[in-house]
């Protein structure tokens, strides 16, 4: 069949537009409640956002199923990709923002693209859920213990929640540590307190403190300066796919030296990486979910994951009890989602400053990861208390995260 | 000792990677004056494609010949539809934008077909747990491989170049296109051998590097080809030793700078030399000035 050019540039140029719209999401539907939001749907660490968009739909279907919130239902208004790129989360949120009929946010995944957006999010007023952004001064611009932003809200691991879990043990275990971080918000700051919080509690501690940027395919002189220093021990705050090519680069350099990584770091991407070698990592990440004995809360969750999507690559090798990563990205956002349901139903409406007079009286709110609490000056709610230690280990030929902290 | 020949044997390995993108890059340029800027999306698209066949079980071998094979079709495509259309107009620079929107359609495609996450690429020949001791040192025998076959690739390339036909007529293309199609040389068949021939060493380029890394995702790629970039004109644009060489060099700097000064100062380092080269001497190491007669 003989194409024009002409006819085969149209195609393109029709394709490129229709690409540049995004997803748009659902039809809309009239008299719902509509939220919005911009994520990595795409990309090489798509299962944040894709987790958390799952974890959103998951409670939107239970709340419409149960009636819906003010006599509505909730959907999904908007729901842009940014593959994570901090520059296409401005372009998404502003779409998002002159949408007049979104009444609910939530953040993009990741510090960087938070970061890039939060101050738009701030200064437009409606209530923001914020699933997975780890850096404080997403919540707190001043940093931990200061106001926070006023219609800003997290449920991710605060890093200086995470630092303080993360450096208490390692400082107690270890006199020589190398941290390792990506250049990133997230990596930067939870480098920093990590080391921060090893020296408060070990001031003769010796930290080799080095960085890496994201999708960097070698390490070797990183792990060389780690070496030198001779650290007993190798903490790396990142994300999974380059947690395994840190993994392989520590393995070619027959560096033995213990693997600890921060709770992004535990994702999917870390284990498809490396296989076995994964074996001995240690670290962080959400208590609750992966618990022998889980709370129904967290039952009722889990089953209806596995309904709808399987025991897939989020929910990890074991059918019977979930990667505990699938707290950071899918029930952030399924916690996220059922809060601001409560305050609207609390503030019988969707006005911004209602909902954040309900939001900021959350008490008692029992979630998949923890119980909610939110008061005027404390928008954070995951807590040390809320974390376990975790170890990958081979159990009857097949890798598995045991959780070593009970 | 130790902490330096790993380092540097870091640096050669991925230099001599970094020298084979540097002569894809030259290849083009020597006989069209043009570039191909999606060649980071060519890397990617071979190493997810083979990825994909041994996960499915298909040979090794095998599976890298299809991914090849499929390249070599995409450069016939590129050539045949970006290039040459934009080499009808003087001193038009559409075939940047062009072959740059053929890199950018071929990440669309790949997050369509193998999904956006990094694919997990498997160990050829050897593990990252494989090493021999030299001298007391461990030295990993998946970085012993990739560089002797990234040298063995610039050393069958170089025979061809010099010692047959059609590196000859290659060579005669990019000294004067229109006086090598006056005497017989069919000029457009060689610049098509030599898209083939580019897209064919970054394919190769990009199943060694996936290798050294172990994944491999849709944005894999574009940050290597700016290192072959700063590797071709370090070494001097359209010198194959050259390339090798400026390759080399900026692998082995940027692991000393990192393992010596600064893991920070690693990735400016490569863009300082290439600054450093072009004030200094714009002809690269091996590059020889361009005298036009006006």
């Amino acid at each position: 069949m003989f194409v024009s050019r002409r006819r085969l540039l149209t195609a393109t140029s029709a394709l490129a537009a229709v690409a540049s719209m995004g997803f748009p999401g659902r039809a809309r539907a009239a008299g719902t409640i509509k939220i919005g939001f911009t994520t990595a749907l795409t990309g090489p660490f798509n299962e944040f956002g894709e987790g958390y968009k799952r974890g959103i739909e998951l409670a939107i279907e239970k709340i419409n199923k149960a009636g819906g919130v003010l006599g509505k239902q909730i959907e999904i208004g908007m729901m842009l990709d940014d593959q994570l790129i901090p520059d296409r989360a401005v372009q998404n949120m502003r779409r998002v923002l002159d949408n007049k009929d979104i009444v609910g946010l939530f953040c993009p995944s990741g510090s960087g693209p938070t970061l890039a957006v939060v101050d738009m999010i701030a200064a437009d007023g409606r209530p923001t859920m914020n699933p997975q952004a780890q850096t404080p001064t997403v919540i707190y611009p001043g940093g931990p213990g200061t106001k926070p932003r006023p219609n800003v809200y997290t449920f991710s691991i605060q890093n200086d929640i995470e630092a303080n879990f993360l450096a208490s043990i390692l400082a107690k275990k270890f006199n020589r540590i190398g941290l390792l971080n990506e250049s990133t918000g997230y990596g930067k700051t939870g480098g920093e307190l990590i080391k921060a919080g090893i020296m408060r509690l070990k001031s003769d501690a010796v930290v080799t403190h080095e960085s890496y940027n994201q999708k960097d395919q070698d390490m070797t002189a990183q792990l060389v300066r780690v070496q030198r220093a001779r650290s007993e021990a190798l903490m790396v705050v990142g994300l999974g796919a380059d947690m395994a090519v840190i993994r392989k680069n520590m393995l070619r350099m027959n560096m033995t030296t213990p693997l600890y990584v921060s709770a992004g770091g535990f994702s999917p991407p870390y284990v498809e990486g490396v296989g076995d070698l994964a074996a001995g990592t240690m670290g962080s990440q959400f208590r609750k979910i992966a618990a022998k004995a889980p709370a129904p809360e967290v039952v009722e969750f889990l089953n209806a994951y596995k309904a709808k999507h399987g025991t897939d690559r989020l929910w990890g090798s074991d059918p019977q009890i979930p990667s505990p990563s699938m707290g950071g990205t899918v029930a952030t956002g399924f916690d996220g989602m059922m809060v601001m349901a409560d305050a609207w139903r609390r503030a019988g409406s969707t006005d911004p400053a209602a909902t954040i007079k309900a939001l900021d009286a959350t008490k008692g709110f029992v979630g998949v990861n923890c119980t909610y609490e939110f008061t005027p000056d404390k928008h954070h709610a995951i807590e040390v208390g809320d974390l376990a230690t975790y170890e990958y280990a081979k159990i009857d030929g097949r890798l598995m995260l045991v959780q070593t902290s009970l | 000792m130790e902490d330096f020949l790993t380092l540097l044997l870091a640096g050669i390995s991925v230099g001599a990677v970094y020298g084979l993108i540097a002569i894809g890059l030259n290849l083009t340029f020597w006989t069209t004056k043009t570039m191909n800027f999606g060649q980071g999306s060519v890397m990617m698209l071979c190493a997810m494609l083979t990825a994909t066949m041994i996960a499915r079980g298909w040979p090794q071998v095998l599976s890298i010949l299809a991914a090849l094979a499929v390249i070599v079709v995409l450069m016939v495509f590129t050539e045949t539809y970006t290039v040459r259309p934009a080499l009808k107009i003087e001193g038009s620079m559409g075939w940047a934008v062009s072959t740059l929107g053929v890199g950018i359609v071929l990440q669309g495609f790949a997050s369509l077909w193998f999904g956006s996450q990094a694919l997990a690429f498997p160990d050829i020949i050897f593990s990252a747990i494989d090493d021999v001791v030299v001298f007391g040192v461990h030295v990993s025998l998946q970085y012993i491989a990739v560089l002797i076959l990234a040298l063995a690739l610039v050393v069958v390339f170089e025979l061809l170049v010099r010692g047959t036909v059609w590196g000859r007529a290659m060579r005669a293309v990019s000294m004067d296109a229109d006086l090598a199609s006056v005497i017989g040389i069919p000029v457009r068949v060689v610049v098509l051998g030599s898209y083939i021939a580019s897209g064919v060493l970054a394919g190769v380029s990009g199943i060694l590097v996936a290798q050294i890394g172990g994944t491999v995702d849709p944005a894999f790629g574009f940050e290597l080809v700016i290192f072959g970039f700063v590797a071709a004109v370090l070494g001097g644009m359209g010198s194959t030793t050259g390339a090798l060489a400026g390759g080399i060099v900026a692998g082995v700097l940027q692991q000393m700078v990192g393992g010596y000064i600064s893991s920070a100062a690693q990735h400016g380092m490569a863009f300082a030399l290439l600054i450093l080269i072009l004030v200094v001497r714009p002809q690269g190491l091996f590059g020889q000035r361009e005298i036009v007669k006006v």
